[in-house]
């Protein structure tokens, strides 16, 4: 704590006669403007502008700027659609529709995943609670579009993809442990359920992914397998 | 009613204090006090404008800076005496309190509350905000129209059986001119008089602000504002949203600010709640809070010396204001709608290079802001343009309810940081900066020492900002579990599950909370009925008085007068409209 500052009694009421004469005043106010340009001129590459879009700002890894769905291994969305994001973004832009998988592994999947990002307002909170690592931001801040049926980004545009990663590098994200790039363990990049075997087929490609395109598939398959295995 | 406390219970010192003066005064037997967050005076409508003459005049009250007036509507709220209450929040100047008064009006078809312009005539625009929003009728009010809906709106947004998403078609005849604006006013052996429009979309309202003056040659002889352009419903927005959902909102009233509103807003419900936050957190929240005041002065000097013809200080300041973002960037990931802080925390932890980089920001401002001073402040030009122009006197300002820098520049030392120290400003070394004049001049020396000792500040918090340590509560009724814990542990899950589908459950009640803006007091009166988002939310904006307070600031200057003062109140549209 300590006290309070009159500061108007720190300037003088009248100017001086010299600072009254405009010309000294401005001399000695071209020389503060000089100075800068002869510093900016010895130092061009420290020149605080960027020459957008051959020059790029480097954004920290925090940025918020466009989604990514994170894949599991197997190339299948790490998206049990559970509805987290959709429910905890204010700007409520988040459209899900669930499917129930046949494969008993994966047991839910997201049939729809859409972000509309004209409403977006790139808060982060639907990384923030997301309990299964499902959904990452990038540093890609580029998202021009003619139409607002382009600005709804569907799971096509917002699944994770190597050219995108490479370009932009990962944004805002839930944990930073050292370089920022490994989860705190693998729980979540496989199926708990999956077994072994099951796994590999699946590596091996011998279970097709399903298409998204063809619908959450028959209903039956899961419950059939939870009757077999309370039985 | 459950909220007043009953006679024979303790009261606080504060509320026993004002509940004596009530005693002693004419209208005792006719008023409550109730022992909340503040002392709270309960009164029905037709003993309002007496009270409030007491609580201004009475040696012991000495209520004078009007803060707030805003409706709530107890639709949906239990146990409450009447649907619809006006509450108003007084500050005193001399001994350093608040208090709440809570006008019951009574359930009828015109809800009427008589204005209390003449003992505040701060509260004119408060008045005509709640008329205009909840449909509270004023007798005797000078200008009862609506304020931030258009013209062509039909009902009151903020009650709470007004259905969000309707939609009210505004058309160029629709727009309210001001009665007086429409004749030209013609005296014999007399020029003519001339009614201008400036803005609402003018480069000098930096905002979509609507200014109608009458000038007699180049004098402004009488002026309206209308404000309203950029009104968002941040407001009705925060009733449909839990707690945290409202940080991205608040983001974007000033805008220039973003980091203080959010810490404003989550110290209102942490402050409901009874959350501690971390001394890291709090040092990170003062640390980024004062950064950002700094920007919120650098744009608002910037924005006026460009406005009077100034244009390199706006880069040199703005120079300061892109390295500022930098680090918030590098703190949470955006620039400028930061979303940085949460209930009982922040985010995420601050970066591990995070002293470095404020120390680096600490050694580049100071050259910034010299070579502004020694461009502007004995530059004649400015002189002339500043000094002596838009002037507001002490009592002017503090009966126009005044906050922060206009109210410092006019010679009242009140800070929020001072006054009611909160995180750890009371521990920190530095002053408060106060000018005589009131002019517009005053007010750029003001905000430049203000900048001056936002550093001091910064290098003091930096010294004992702790090396590691957590960020956020431990409460995980309140904050999100930490990630690794929420994927591997079932009770982490529960409460991630919890609070992102439910929201943070603060108790039934109502607080108000503040901090001191970039701008002056900005505070945050929330009410919860005990579900996971805002009940009711009304933001104080700073810059809403001060720019209520512009009609009568600009009459008897020019017109280029007007658009120096109209920089120096830093009136940021988001904040003003919200």
């Amino acid at each position: 704590m300590s006290g309070v500052i009159d500061v108007s009694r720190r300037v003088p009421d009248r100017l001086t006669f010299l600072q009254k004469l405009y010309l000294p005043e401005i001399l000695r106010g071209m020389w503060v403007t000089l100075r800068h340009l002869a510093r900016n001129l010895a130092n061009m590459k420290g020149l605080p502008t960027i020459l957008y879009p051959e020059a790029r700002r480097n954004y920290s890894k925090r940025f918020r700027g466009k989604h990514i769905l994170k894949a599991r291994e197997d190339g299948m969305l790490k998206c049990v659609a559970c509805y987290m994001c959709q429910q905890a973004c204010p700007a409520e832009c988040i459209t899900i529709v669930a499917g129930e998988h046949p494969k008993i592994a994966y047991e839910k999947y997201p049939v729809v995943f859409d972000i509309d990002m004209m409403r977006c307002v790139f808060c982060g909170f639907c990384v923030d609670a997301c309990p299964k690592d499902a959904i990452w931001m990038t540093r890609n801040y580029e998202m021009a579009f003619f139409s607002r049926e382009d600005a709804v980004f569907s799971i096509d545009r917002l699944r994770e993809t190597k050219a995108e990663v490479e370009k932009y590098g990962y944004g805002y994200r839930p944990y930073y442990p050292g370089d920022g790039t490994t989860p705190p363990s693998d729980a979540s990049m496989l199926p708990v359920l999956a077994g072994g075997g099951e796994r590999d087929r699946l590596r091996a490609g011998a279970i097709p992914l399903p298409d998204r395109d063809a619908g959450p598939g028959p209903l039956n398959a899961p419950s059939q397998a939870r009757k077999a295995f309370s039985a | 009613m459950t909220l007043v406390v009953d006679a024979g219970a303790a009261l606080s010192p504060a509320a026993e204090r004002v509940r004596e003066r009530i005693g002693a005064s004419p209208l005792a037997g006719r008023a409550e006090v109730a022992d909340l967050d503040l002392p709270t005076i309960e009164i029905g409508p037709t003993d309002w404008p007496a009270l409030a003459r007491f609580l201004r005049d009475d040696p012991g009250c000495g209520y004078d800076l009007f803060l707030d007036l805003c409706g709530v509507d107890n639709l949906r709220r239990a146990g409450r005496k009447t649907r619809f209450e006006a509450v108003v929040h007084l500050h005193s100047l001399t001994r350093n309190e608040h208090v709440r008064v809570r006008v019951l009006l009574p359930d009828a078809e015109k809800l009427r509350l008589p204005t209390v312009c003449d003992v505040y005539p701060a509260s004119n625009w408060f008045e005509r905000e709640a008329y205009d929003l909840f449909g509270f009728d004023f007798p005797g009010h000078p200008n009862l129209h609506r304020l931030l809906c258009h013209d062509a709106f039909v009902g009151h947004p903020l009650r709470k059986d007004y259905a969000p998403g309707q939609r009210w078609f505004f058309a160029e005849e629709d727009l309210r001119m001001p009665e007086w604006s429409k004749d030209t006013d013609e005296r014999a052996g007399h020029f003519e008089t001339q009614t201008i429009s400036i803005g609402p979309s003018h480069p000098a309202t930096h905002g979509i602000i609507h200014l109608v003056a009458r000038l007699d040659g180049e004098k402004i002889v009488r002026a309206e504002t209308m404000i309203g352009y950029l009104h968002r419903c941040f407001e009705k927005m925060a009733e449909k949203h839990h707690w945290n959902q409202v940080i991205p909102y608040t983001d974007r009233l000033n805008y220039v600010s973003a980091m203080l509103n959010g810490v404003g807003y989550v110290r209102t419900v942490e402050a409901m709640l009874g959350v501690e936050v971390p001394e890291r957190g709090r040092l990170a929240r003062t640390i980024l809070s004062e950064f950002t005041r700094i920007m919120d002065h650098c744009v608002c000097i910037g924005a006026n010396l460009v406005d009077i013809g100034a244009l390199t200080n706006f880069i040199y300041l703005y120079q300061n204001r892109e390295n500022i973002y930098d680090l918030l960037e590098a703190c949470c990931g955006a620039r400028l709608t930061v979303s940085y802080v949460r209930v009982g925390g922040l985010a995420i932890d601050v970066p591990d290079d995070f002293v470095a980089r404020c120390r680096a920001l600490l050694d580049s401002i100071p050259g910034f802001l010299e070579d502004v001073e020694k461009l502007v402040t004995n530059n004649r030009i400015v002189r002339n343009r500043l000094s002596g122009t838009g002037i507001v006197t002490k009592e002017q300002a503090i009966a126009w309810g005044m906050t922060g820098p206009m109210l410092r520049a006019s010679g009242v030392p009140y800070d929020v940081r001072r006054a009611r120290p909160y995180d750890f400003y009371d521990r920190f070394d530095w002053d408060v900066p106060i000018a005589q004049d009131g002019d517009n001049f005053a007010r750029y020396l003001v905000r430049l020492e203000e900048m001056r000792q936002s550093l001091k500040i910064i290098r003091q918090a930096l010294d004992v900002f702790p090396a590691s340590g957590p960020v956020n509560s431990d409460d995980w009724r309140v904050v999100l579990p930490p990630k690794d814990a929420v994927y591997h542990d079932m009770e982490s899950l529960i409460y991630h599950f919890k609070l992102t589908m439910e929201g943070i459950r603060a108790p039934a009640g109502e607080r108000y909370e503040w901090i001191e803006g970039g701008n002056g007091e900005l505070g945050f009166y929330a009410v919860s009925d005990g579900r996971g988002g805002p009940y009711r939310l009304k933001v104080r904006p700073p810059c809403f008085p001060n720019m209520a307070a512009f009609e009568h600031i600009v009459v008897g200057g020019t017109v280029s007068d007007a658009i120096a003062t109209l920089g120096t109140l830093n009136v940021i549209a988001g904040e003003l409209d919200r």
